[in-house]
Order: C-alpha cells, then sequence, then structure tokens
C-alpha cells in the first residue's frame, strides 16, 4: 500500500517475508510491500502484486509516482528473510532458507530499477515487526529480546 | 482434483479432514499424556481455509511470543506439521519434565536442555499424531528431523502464508488444542497438520473420499 504523508507503515511478525519500504521525502510519499516469495513464475492472477519481489518493486514504483514521487528520488528500506527453523543438513535450496532468496531477489530488483537501498536489517533466525513513519522517515525494528533498531 | 483447487475443497472434504485430525490429535495426546503422567484433552478440530494475507493476524496477536516445533512429512502424502505454544507452556512442559535442578548450570546450557527437551517432546507429539494417520490409510509418512523457534506467532506463521502462497492464495489450516489437565496453569498447544496442496488429492483418495 501507498500513502501520502503523514502515515505509520507497519508489518507485524514478518519471518521469512520482508517489509521493503520505498518512499519520496520531498513529494513525502510512502509505501510498503509485505514480499512472501521472491519470483512470480507464472501466477498471473495473482490478487497482490507485492507478494512477489520481481513483481512488488515495479508496482510500488508505480502507485507512488501515481501518487506524485519523482522516480530519482525514490529510496528503500527493508526488514526480514529470516530462517525461522534449520534442520540439521536439510537447509540449503528447501523452503526453510526461502527467506534468504527473498532478501536476494528484492535487492536485485531495486538494483534492477536504479532505487538505491538506504538501510536494511535482513537475514539471521528471528521474526522482526517493522513500522515506518513518514515523520522523519524511519524504519523502527523490533525483534523478541533485542534492543529497537531504527534503520 | 489439482492442487490449484485448494479453494475449492467441498465442507464435506474439510470434514473428513477435521476427523483426519481428531484421530491424528487423539494419539499425540495420549502420547503427551503418559510422557506427563496426567490427563491430557483436547479441542474439537478446526479445518478451515484461510488466505494467506489473512493468516498471520487470524488466531492471535502476531506479536505474541510463542514456542513451536516444526517437522515436515514427505512420503506419497507430504507436509508440514507444527507444535505451537505459548512460551510460558514451554517453560511449564521443562518444568516438570526436567525433575533435576539445573540451578548450577548456566543459563545458555539452561536454555539449550530446555530446546532438546521441547524439540523431543515435539518429535513425539507430532510424530504420534503422524503414525495414527500413517496406520488408518496405510501409507508411511516419514518425517525429518524436527527444529524448534522462539519468536512472534506472526513470524512463525509467515512461513506457512509463503508455503501455501508458492501454490495459490490459500492455505489449509487444520488443527486442534491439547490441554494438560489438573494443573493450575492452563497448559496446551496447537497441534497444526498443513498438508502440501499437491497432497490433498492422494490424501483424500486414500481416506476414501475421492
Amino acid at each position: 500500500m501507498v500513502a501520502k504523508h503523514p502515515v505509520v507503515l507497519t508489518s507485524l511478525g514478518l519471518g521469512s517475508c520482508i517489509g521493503l519500504v520505498i518512499y519520496d521525502d520531498i513529494a513525502k510519499v510512502a509505501g510498503m510491500s509485505h514480499i512472501m516469495l521472491p519470483n512470480n513464475h507464472e501466477d498471473k492472477d495473482v490478487k497482490k502484486l507485492g507478494k512477489y519481489a520481481d513483481t512488488a518493486v515495479p508496482k510500488l514504483i508505480e502507485d507512488l509516482i501515481a501518487l506524485g514521487a519523482l522516480k530519482s528520488r525514490l529510496k528503500a528500506k527493508m526488514a526480514g528473510g529470516a530462517q525461522m527453523f534449520s534442520i540439521p543438513g536439510k537447509n540449503s535450496g528447501s523452503f526453510l532458507a526461502i527467506g534468504e532468496r527473498n532478501i536476494e531477489t528484492t535487492k536485485k530488483m531495486l538494483e534492477k530499477y536504479g532505487i538505491p537501498l538506504v538501510a536494511s536489517d535482513v537475514g539471521g533466525n528471528k521474526g522482526r515487526s517493522v513500522e515506518f513513519y513518514t515523520d522523519n522517515w524511519i524504519m523502527i525494528v523490533k525483534v523478541i529480546g533485542s534492543e529497537v533498531k531504527k534503520l | 482434483m489439482e492442487y490449484d483447487e485448494l479453494g475449492k475443497l467441498s465442507p464435506f472434504h474439510l470434514d473428513v479432514i477435521r476427523e483426519t485430525v481428531n484421530i491424528g490429535a487423539g494419539n499425540a495426546a495420549t502420547a503427551l499424556s503418559q510422557l506427563l503422567g496426567s490427563v491430557v484433552t483436547m479441542d474439537v478440530p478446526k479445518a478451515e481455509l484461510v488466505s494467506i494475507y489473512e493468516l498471520t493476524d487470524r488466531y492471535a496477536s502476531p506479536t505474541e511470543l510463542v514456542c513451536a516445533v516444526y517437522l515436515r512429512f514427505e512420503g506419497e502424502i507430504s507436509g508440514n506439521m507444527l507444535w505451537i505454544m505459548s512460551e510460558e507452556t514451554a517453560q511449564e512442559l521443562v518444568n516438570i519434565l526436567v525433575k533435576k535442578d539445573l540451578g548450577d548450570l548456566l543459563q545458555d546450557q539452561i536454555d539449550q536442555i530446555a530446546d532438546s527437551l521441547l524439540v523431543e517432546v515435539g518429535n513425539i507429539v507430532l510424530s504420534s499424531f503422524l503414525n495414527a494417520i500413517s496406520t488408518m490409510i496405510n501409507c508411511p509418512l516419514p518425517v525429518t528431523v524436527p527444529a524448534i523457534a522462539h519468536d512472534m506467532l506472526g513470524a512463525i506463521l509467515d512461513l506457512l502464508a509463503a508455503y501455501y502462497g508458492m501454490t495459490g492464495e490459500v492455505a489449509i489450516i487444520s488443527e486442534t488444542k491439547l490441554c494438560v489437565a489438573n494443573n493450575k496453569n492452563s497448559l496446551g498447544g496447537h497441534v497444526m497438520l498443513l498438508p502440501d496442496p499437491q497432497s490433498l488429492s492422494t490424501l483424500l483418495s486414500k481416506l476414501g473420499v475421492l
């Protein structure tokens, strides 16, 4: 979803998924996608393009521009992509490692569209809750048992 | 029936899956009861189709701290299983099962012992569940090594949303709650059977309803 300032964009309990925010702090607009999977191979009927990293990024950009953003001013912040469970010997390539692939593909897509990733907190094995404030364009990342991070 | 028709499962099929959970959970409750030496009861099972976009906040607050044991079964029928309990319940189970005073050990060591214990209990609960189903449909259901996480409920369910997201926009969640009786605190956990969409037709046909 995209919105004009003032707004708080949140995504609670992100595991392997990614909370991606793209914003323009001059036009004062921001949007967040909850990315679940890296690539949309053949799912043409998908209701939410934000589900896949490869469709979420262009969709966010398009919606932000429609709301008044300038593409050259867009910046991105993201958090998530954890691996919640580890099974010895069954990790690489398995579904449990989907978070890592979400991170890689999201980064690649941002690069492809020329959006600088100015801050991120990704990977690891802990879930995250994220809040993005258009007051200061800061992303707050909360992890159980750790200090709050400000990106 | 193809997997992309998950959303077209009939109420009758969901009833059959609910009954399957009933049988699996009954066996899991017996196993847990023998292990703990107390009565374990179970709730009426549920089997429902849930939008993957609503999954993370459907059951409780997504930021609630839970302990989850996960394993995967891969045979002719494949899928994932989860045992999710509150962190208090996990702690209480450890207290019941560890009779020895661990006071001398470092917190890290105590946590490791607790985790390996919970993984083992989870393994017993989830494997007993699957064994009952395996016997009923006469089909082996080999399991992976279990894994454990202590995290936000939303982050655990998020993985399921992504998993079912690979084949559609609907997840099948079948589960019931096991409750340990005669305890001042309400101890219990949700046991979830999460069949792969590609396996549903095989499962239903082995259950004789397809």
